[in-house]
């Protein structure tokens, strides 16, 4: 596989988990700006994908403008507008690397994203059904890379891109809603923003089943870094990282499969046998810390001996 | 025929061959299509233009319009219903081609070797070595089994007697392939069963004999040499093409960027390392190839490319300096050529040609300004052409200008009238004029032409102008089986 393709195909990925990402937590972030008002701020959100040379007036009244900014606005560089266009443009050049299914799957999200309809939907009428909509042609995306895509190196670095996007999305929410926490002195309340981030990563109902309503955010903490069998935990992003950089071993140079099994290994260990107490909190960001920057090294090494950028 | 059909309202242009209709009525070719067309609403036919749109979108079967920064989408227009060519026909086309390019390909070997075409007098030395395809480089340059024209696509059109003209040989990187294997796609889709009933002759075939013919150029002794497709870039208007053919040949898809020249050998950058390549399928125009030897400014070539080319170590196709057969000028000769190579009598007629250089055809043509074709020599497109019965006054006066300024590069043809297809616009049919360009692929066993092609409308009312740059689009061609 050429260097340049296998670069292109693992952004694909990373576009593509990135809009999944952000596209369910407008949806949980907007439904609790209709329903929890006390507590809600559009703030964490627009600071993290928003331009910041836009303000707006009120964050409480004006969710569709920012609804409209994060996601269809072409000026803001972090919208999922561009990531679905930067997804595609670079599926465009691999398109003999994917398989047509998924090459049309990316290009019917980006027509239904520009769409006038979802435009209609997102300023006059149903702004949840549009981010719906939305939402299913990106598990649609998944499911046809999942029964399309032969288990080759296209496949392998597909997935490395997702699984990275998925961890480091997953650390960087947890570091947001750390921050927010930080403002409540009793830990033993439920944490309303907590319980949103569940939501938007589809982990609630696991929650549930194994806490047993015990609404504690040590839990949610623990959930979302430790828990391998939760396909968002940072912990199964890692092992799936893992796994896949074993598969492209056959393709690899020595020395690259070397020191990208040194680096994961690493990283997995380091999460593995950290303990989360919510109470030591600079722990706990030193974690989240350390995690984002093992990433950006195994990142660093996949431009170094897949990518050619030297 | 039903008095309240579609096609009772057709009209043909008068002094117009017509693909579908002759005085008599319908041609007996088209009757199963007529009489399916028939059988459909004028919503069921407009639904089947929707359906045809929604497929080309969702394929992205784009090319894309950069204006203002962003990507605009559009669709290459197709109209859905088929231009038909009989068995007969065909037979004569396929011969006819066949003919034509095994003499310029001995033409293209000739030119670049012993030049007996110029030492017997036949074509003068002035016109090829004034000719901007003519590319020196090549000379005594052995390219694998003699072969230059891999992948053609020649123009024919029709005039009022229903007679095969070649209009163009085009030579150097045809494109539009993709599109008559798209088209037939969506064809299929929007007629159920029709294909079959009226015994259509599949163009499927086309990735596979070309990969074949490519595969059998490498020279490195290996069971399974590296075949590339070598593109301008997602940038480039043809891109899709470029993806679509890489793909059903299974082939890699590479940029400049990807491929790198060591010691004379080609070698592309996988995750792997540096690996071989045999042939290179380029899409890239010669004089951007190898910034070394042709244009220094060239982003799309690569640097050392020519050198591994000469010393045979990689196959390129088509062969570099094919230009100087296709050349608008050069193409007046190609009737000679076909008697002096072969000794026979072309098939396909020649449009009769009017190189402006000579003084006595320069006169004749500026006499009859209003009836003729006027191009240069070394544009296509539909660019740089002039057609005198809907040109203004000042554009006849700069044509003659420029042509007196440098007649070289401009020829005449008298101005014919191409035919015309029914096509589906604003919900009737209505006739527009056409043109067809068959694809040939040369390879070490001999010429295949796939039945079929790209057929090329004007959809402009009256216009003649098929090129898709300036408003054409195309159709679906279905070659009947005997």
């Amino acid at each position: 596989m050429l260097s340049r393709v296998a670069d292109s195909i693992f952004w694909v990925a990373r576009y593509m988990e990135r809009t999944n990402g952000m596209l369910r937590l407008l949806r949980t972030s907007y439904i609790s700006s209709q329903d929890e008002i006390k507590d809600f701020s559009w703030r964490p959100i627009l600071n993290h994908y928003g331009d910041e040379e836009i303000r707006f007036n009120n964050e409480h009244d004006e969710s569709i403008n920012i609804i409209h900014h994060l996601l269809l606005d072409k000026e803001n560089d972090s919208s999922v507008l561009n990531n679905i266009t930067r997804a595609r443009e670079n599926a465009r050049a691999v398109q003999d690397h994917i398989t047509k299914e998924v090459w049309q799957s990316l290009n019917d999200f980006y027509h239904l994203i520009r769409s006038e309809n979802t435009s209609r939907l997102i300023h006059h009428e149903d702004i949840q059904g549009a981010l719906d909509a939305l939402i299913s042609q990106g598990w649609l995306y998944y499911g046809v890379v999942d029964t399309t895509m032969a288990r080759g190196n296209g496949f392998s670095f597909l997935s490395l891109g997702k699984f990275m996007e998925r961890a480091l999305l997953s650390t960087d929410s947890l570091s947001i809603k750390l921050e927010e926490i930080k403002l409540y002195t009793d830990h033993s309340l439920e944490i309303p923003a907590l319980r949103y981030l569940l939501y938007s990563l589809s982990g609630y109902e696991l929650f549930l089943k194994t806490n047993k309503g015990n609404f504690k955010s040590d839990l949610v903490f623990q959930q979302i870094i430790l828990n391998a069998n939760f396909p968002h935990s940072i912990i199964y992003c890692l092992t799936r990282i893992s796994r896949y950089i074993h598969r492209l071993r056959p393709e690899s140079t020595p020395e690259a499969f070397e020191q990208l099994d040194y680096l994961s290994g690493k990283l997995i260990n380091n999460v593995k046998y950290s303990s989360i107490d919510i109470q030591k909190g600079p722990e706990l960001e030193k974690l989240l810390e350390d995690t984002r920057n093992g990433l950006f090294e195994i990142t660093h090494a996949l431009n170094k001996f897949y990518f050619g950028h030297f | 025929m039903n008095e309240s059909s579609m096609l009772s309202k057709y009209l043909t242009y008068p002094g117009v061959w017509d693909e579908m209709f002759d005085l008599q009525g319908i041609r007996p070719g088209y009757q199963k299509l007529v009489s399916f067309i028939e059988s459909l609403s004028k919503e069921e036919m407009s639904h089947k233009v929707e359906l045809a749109k929604k497929i080309f979108m969702s394929q992205g079967v784009t090319f894309t319009v950069y204006s203002s920064g962003e990507g605009i989408e559009k669709i290459f227009p197709f109209d859905i219903i088929p231009r038909l060519i009989e068995a007969s026909e065909w037979h004569l086309i396929e011969s006819g081609i066949k003919q034509r390019l095994k003499a310029l390909n001995v033409f293209l070997n000739d030119i670049y070797h012993d030049q007996y075409i110029i030492k017997d007098g036949i074509i003068p030395l002035k016109l090829i070595y004034s000719c901007p395809g003519f590319i020196r480089e090549m000379m005594n340059l052995k390219v694998p089994h003699d072969i230059y024209t891999h992948i053609s696509g020649i123009d024919l059109i029709r005039d009022p007697y229903g007679e095969f003209y070649v209009l163009e040989d085009n030579l150097r990187t045809p494109s539009g392939v993709s599109y008559m294997l798209e088209n037939r796609s969506i064809t299929y889709r929007i007629f159920p069963d029709l294909l079959p009933k009226i015994r259509v002759k599949s163009v499927k075939d086309y990735p596979d004999v070309l990969l074949r013919n490519l595969i059998s150029l490498a020279n490195r002794q290996t069971s399974d040499p590296t075949v590339v497709l070598l593109t301008p870039g997602i940038y480039n208007s043809a891109y899709f093409e470029h993806t679509t053919l890489a793909r059903l040949m299974g082939i890699e898809l590479v940029e400049s960027n990807d491929l790198i020249v060591d010691n004379h050998h080609v070698y592309m950058k996988t995750v792997h390392g540096l690996k071989p390549v045999d042939v290179i399928y380029r899409r890239v125009d010669d004089e951007y190839l190898d910034p070394l030897v042709f244009r220094r400014d060239s982003m799309l070539g690569v640097a050392g490319l020519y050198g591994a080319y000469r010393l045979g170590n990689v196959a390129i196709v088509n062969a570099l300096g094919n230009g100087v057969a296709d050349d608008k000028a050069i193409y007046s000769y190609v009737p000679e050529m076909i008697k002096y190579y072969l000794n026979e009598t072309p098939i396909l007629k020649n449009v009769p040609t009017y190189p402006m250089e000579q003084i006595e055809h320069r006169q004749h043509v500026f006499e009859h300004m209003r009836s003729m074709v006027i191009k240069k020599t070394n544009e296509s497109g539909g660019y740089g052409m002039l057609i005198g019965n809907s040109a203004t006054d000042q554009q006849l006066i700069d044509f003659k200008a420029a042509i007196e300024a440098d007649p070289r590069s401009f020829i005449a043809q008298p101005i014919i009238n191409l035919s015309s297809v029914p096509c589906y616009i604003d919900e009737r049919l209505q006739a527009r004029r056409v043109d067809l360009r068959p694809y040939a692929l040369y390879g070490p066993d001999g010429i295949d032409i796939i039945p079929g092609g790209l057929t090329r409308v004007a959809l402009k009312e009256g216009s003649l102008v098929v090129n898709s740059s300036q408003g054409g689009g195309s159709k679906d061609t279905w070659v009947l089986d005997e």
